[in-house]
């Protein structure tokens, strides 16, 4: 059931996708997919372009897809380990929701960080109090490991 | 610093992803050495064939203008499309999330940010009776009060002058596309639409509808319904003058020759005939007997159900009868397996 269900947003995919975003399943495992998002022009990941990994649990879509950065991103709510605080991604997942849709929601989690709830406080500090600092160095890691 | 283009481009399987950046190298202005395709999640490594990434026909490509090995202009992205000879490749982004995956819903913009923060009870799927099938109504007093919020107005208005929605309405209703052009002068009338978004009119049709239906009929639908529905009932009115219309359609029909606003409106003829249906068929709506058949009467929810991965049609229908329409509370009952 959840292969049909993954089968179709693949389609959809190819079909009409996002704008700043492209995802496929990584080899015949139609349950592991990379996707890649580009940096949204009004934010300072502009001109990046960063992988992430997605799992999909067997019982999906009742159980949210597990996603994660491959690539290093300076974020308040991106992780050293890629990992992503979103709320979508855990308590607040509908069975409604698709990859096309959270990976939207990823981008715009680009342009407007959510330092209220931060999984890296430091950052989340800096974005809050130096948002040139954030910006500057946020610029650097893209030019760094994205472009 | 940053533009988005979107480019067709005609592509043969056998041609490298190096070839292909040559022919996009034309197309944009972009070197290919400084050009990084992406499809599928996948960056496309130059030595490999279009064929090897499997690229589909009328598949969209991501291209990212990269720094350039000398160079110091800022990147922007492009999108590409591929396509191969006689299919145009159109592909649309959505405009927001809500749009998700491309499928027309005339409904998200009206319910969309325009509205947010606003606690104003905005029509829904259900409130507009496409899914419901009559349990879900407001009742008489919370009808009043969504009539009397302009808010409310305002987006009824909009939605009855907006062509898209009224396609959207009439494809909904089979008796309203069997009802071909008058369909849709009836919804656009400007008559119609004060009808619609008149609470006095409302009101007062309420009052006659109680007079008639006296207490079993207890629910009112939302206006949205009332075009959909009445349309229903207009149809009925037509077939069923002979005075053999079945079930919620005969009530509707002689409801509809007892209602003095009947008399008003059938003047009009033509038309008219629609609007007398939809005026006529208001206590036929109260009626709780449903015959259409299940696919007709679920059929957005039964889709979103499949969306969602469940087949059976008829424990869908089960569920989805029990929840009153609700997709929500049929997951709910599907996953918890009593049905």
């Amino acid at each position: 059931m959840s292969l049909k269900r993954i089968n179709k947003e693949l389609s959809d995919l190819g079909r009409d996708p996002p704008s700043s975003c492209s995802a496929g399943p990584v080899g015949d495992d139609l349950y592991h997919w990379q996707a890649s998002i580009m940096g949204p022009p009004d934010s300072p990941y502009a001109g990046g372009v960063f992988f992430l990994s997605i799992h999909f649990p067997t019982d999906y879509p009742f159980k949210p897809p597990k996603i994660s950065f491959q690539t290093k991103i300076y974020h308040p709510n991106i992780n050293s380990n890629g990992n992503i605080c979103l709320d979508i991604l855990k308590d607040q997942w509908s069975p409604a929701l698709t990859i096309s849709k959270v990976l939207l929601s990823i981008c715009s989690l680009l342009t407007d960080a959510n330092p209220d709830d931060p999984l890296v406080p430091e950052i989340a500090h800096i974005y809050k109090t130096d948002r040139a600092k954030y910006e500057a160095t946020a610029k650097e890691w893209t030019k760094k490991f994205a472009i | 610093m940053s533009e988005t283009i979107k480019v067709t481009i005609n592509l043969s399987p056998s041609s490298t992803i190096a070839e292909v950046k040559e022919q996009l190298a034309g197309e944009t202005e972009i070197p290919a050495d400084r050009q990084r395709l992406i499809y599928s999640g996948k960056v496309l490594k130059d030595a490999e064939t279009v064929a090897a990434y499997k690229i589909q026909n009328g598949h969209t490509i991501h291209l990212v203008k990269g720094a350039a090995k000398s160079g110091s202009a800022g990147p922007e992205s492009t999108g590409a499309s591929s396509g191969q000879p006689g299919a145009n490749s159109d592909t649309s982004i959505p405009q927001n999330i809500a749009a998700g995956q491309g499928a027309f819903n005339p409904l998200a913009g009206l319910t969309g940010a325009r509205y947010a923060g606003l606690n104003v009870p905005m029509p829904s799927m259900e409130s507009l009776g496409f899914g419901a099938d009559g349990m879900q109504l407001p009742d008489e007093s919370q009808m009043e009060q969504m009539m009397e919020n302009p808010m409310f107005q305002e987006s009824m208005r909009a939605m009855l002058s907006d062509p898209q929605m009224l396609d959207f309405l009439i494809q909904q209703s089979p008796q309203l596309s069997a009802m071909g052009p008058a369909a849709r002068e009836m919804l656009q009338s400007e008559y119609f639409r004060n009808m619609l978004t008149n609470p006095q009119m409302m009101r007062s049709m309420m009052q006659m509808q109680r007079g008639m239906g006296g207490p079993s009929a207890p629910a009112f639908p939302a206006p949205g319904g009332a075009s959909t529905e009445a349309g229903n009932s207009a149809s009925a009115t037509n077939t069923g003058g002979s005075g053999s219309g079945s079930g919620s359609g005969s009530t509707t029909g002689s409801a509809a020759a007892a209602n003095p606003f009947a008399a008003l409106l059938g003047a009009n003829m033509g038309a008219g005939l629609g609007g007398l249906g939809a005026l006529g068929g208001f206590p036929g709506l109260a009626a709780p007997a449903d015959n259409r058949p299940p696919e007709e009467v679920f059929e957005v929810q039964l889709r979103q159900l499949n969306d969602m991965g469940f087949f059976d049609f008829d424990s869908n229908v089960r569920a989805l009868r029990r929840s009153g329409g609700s997709v929500e509370g049929a997951i709910e009952a599907l996953l918890n397996g009593n049905i």
